[in-house]
């Protein structure tokens, strides 16, 4: 607004406080925490008191200790799991949608999104209690003749962190890929058909290629959001299954040391930020428009 | 796609409906819950009752908890709202860092939420402020920011400028224009993009975890009380809850999806 004309000084005295406004807001609020934390990384914990000494040691114990590399490892590959079998579900579904006509579309996107704004912590429990001992998967599982008896083997462990991660996540994959799926034109796939192309090399040859950049950022969604999460691994995850979320959760709960959960945060928000950027390079959208 | 043959289609069918009873399993146990008893993980079909909804209204310490959530959602809106409306006018048509700042206040949001609340912790506590209900309010606020500010800018981008043009062409001055064009054009992106924060800040539950002092947000309260289990009305609140966010969503998509779109695609 500040072309427009402003003459009077009350105009202008406003304009200003929303400059300043508009720096000072991100600033404080998120840039200057964010530098004051990974500033603590390199402090010290000594006898329960912060030392403000600059030092690497906590970024030393970090690749040196034999426990928190492995763990870190784990819960990557735990959570590009969790992502893989997202997808392989999500992409299924998402092509379903695209073919239904209309309102139906989009009242069954609805459908599958509405899970989204049920609460997380009441999600988890539900998931929980399906899982259990006593719960419905193994009854159905027991009823199928899959299992002789209940199985203790989808609770308390990491396939717990893994099967409750993916069924809240779904959604997350979901959206990205009928997002990219809608986008291709359906002109390309009636020019496939009419030069000859069987369903299946549509598929392969047109469909798939472009709804690519759809399951990278679906990918990249459900991997950040399944690594930084320390609710479920601590409520699922009984003792072995220990994530990296966990670890850094405890820094600052039990075991107290801040400086070394900030360097371990550190550790998360690179694998997060390489994520990220590895589904924002392949997320692009390129010749889909006709 | 009308040649797409018949097998794959029930493929894709089964798939889809084998995604929803996922989705929806966890719902499904504590709404049936909340009206039939369930007794060694077998449901009693057979006496349906309202008694968990009797309970939970005389529940107080589950009433607080979700009184103060809502006291949150209502400042984390307000908040919001006027600073991502303002930060989009003052961005929008600004080339000049606004990429850079942009950035930064998409960083609470891209970022695990494990790190913004922490982050938040040790800067609270570096400038000396209490943990209380208004380090929550700001940890929300710094979280959703950037969900609103998109939303206003984006309607703001889709504007045609000649709207502008012509209100200043007529006389009127920069505030005139703002209350009697730009605002009005604006308001059911902010109406959509407070109804999106809201549903955020109510469901917050690992930012709220670190920076919450002694009063607690419903989560929270549920995630202690999750160690011990629930008691049966803690149900009926989660079937109360899941109806009242689907009106939400079903708002928010009214508002934030243009008329034309949805007319267009059938």
């Amino acid at each position: 607004m500040s072309e427009a004309g402003s003459t009077q000084p009350a105009e202008r005295r406003l304009s200003l406080l929303v400059t300043v406004l508009a720096f000072a807001l991100p600033v404080i609020f998120v840039l200057v925490p964010l530098a004051i934390f990974l500033g603590y990384s390199f402090f010290s914990v000594d006898q329960g008191t912060i030392v403000y000494g600059l030092s690497l040691g906590n970024y030393v114990r970090f690749f040196t200790d034999p426990v928190f590399l492995p763990v870190f490892w784990n819960t990557i590959v735990l959570c590009v799991s969790v992502a893989i079998i997202c997808i392989l579900l999500a992409y299924p579904a998402a092509y379903f949608l695209t073919t239904l006509k209309g309102r139906w579309r989009y009242a069954l996107l609805m459908l599958l999104l509405v899970p989204l704004l049920m609460s997380y912590v009441i999600k988890i429990y539900a998931i929980r209690s399906i899982l259990g001992l006593n719960g419905f998967l193994n009854k159905a599982l027991v009823a199928l003749g899959i299992l002789q008896e209940p199985s203790t083997l989808f609770v308390f462990n990491m396939n717990a962190i893994l099967l409750t991660l993916t069924l809240l996540l779904i959604p997350f994959a979901i959206l990205p890929i009928f997002l990219s799926l809608e986008r291709i034109p359906q002109v390309l796939l009636r020019a496939s058909d009419d030069l000859g192309a069987s369903g299946l090399q549509t598929f392969l040859r047109i469909t798939l290629p472009l709804s690519l950049p759809g399951v990278a950022s679906a990918a990249s969604f459900v991997f950040v959001l399944a690594i930084g999460d320390f609710l479920t691994p601590q409520m699922v995850g009984g003792i072995s299954g220990f994530t990296f979320g966990r670890i850094l959760y405890s820094q600052f709960g039990t075991a107290y040391n801040w400086p070394f959960g900030a360097a371990l945060s550190v550790a998360l928000a690179i694998v997060v930020i390489a994520a990220i950027l590895v589904g924002e390079r392949f997320g692009r959208n390129r010749g889909t428009s006709v | 796609m009308s040649a797409l043959p018949r097998l794959s289609t029930i493929f894709l069918a089964a798939i889809t409906t084998l995604v929803a009873v996922l989705l929806y399993s966890p719902l499904f146990v504590p709404i049936v819950s909340s009206f039939f008893t369930i007794s060694h993980g077998n449901v009693d079909w057979s006496s349906p009752t309202l008694s968990t909804y009797v309970t939970l209204a005389e529940n107080h310490d589950i009433l607080a908890a979700l009184r103060t959530t809502l006291i949150v959602g209502v400042c984390t809106v307000i908040l919001s709202v006027v600073s991502g409306t303002l930060l989009a006018l003052y961005y929008h048509g600004r080339r000049s860092g606004r990429s850079i700042l942009q950035f930064i206040i998409f960083l609470p949001f891209l970022m695990p939420p494990i790190i913004s609340g922490l982050a938040l912790l040790i800067f609270f506590r570096e400038i000396g402020l209490e943990r209380s209900l208004l380090t929550v309010v700001i940890g929300h606020t710094v979280f959703v920011l950037a969900i609103v500010y998109r939303t206003v800018l984006m309607r703001l981008q889709s504007m045609s400028r000649t709207l502008v043009e012509a209100s200043y062409d007529l006389g009127a001055t920069g505030w005139q224009t703002f209350w009697r064009i730009i605002l009005p054009n604006l308001s059911s992106a902010m109406v959509g993009g407070a109804i999106l924060a809201f549903a955020l800040s109510f469901d917050e539950t690992m930012i709220t975890i670190l920076v919450t002092g002694t009063q607690s947000t419903l989560p929270v309260r549920l995630w202690a009380m999750m160690r011990l289990g629930f008691s049966p009305d803690i149900n009926a609140l989660v079937a109360l809850i899941l109806m009242f966010t689907v009106l939400l969503c079903v708002l928010a998509a009214r508002f934030l999806i243009p008329r034309q779109v949805a007319t267009e695609r059938t």
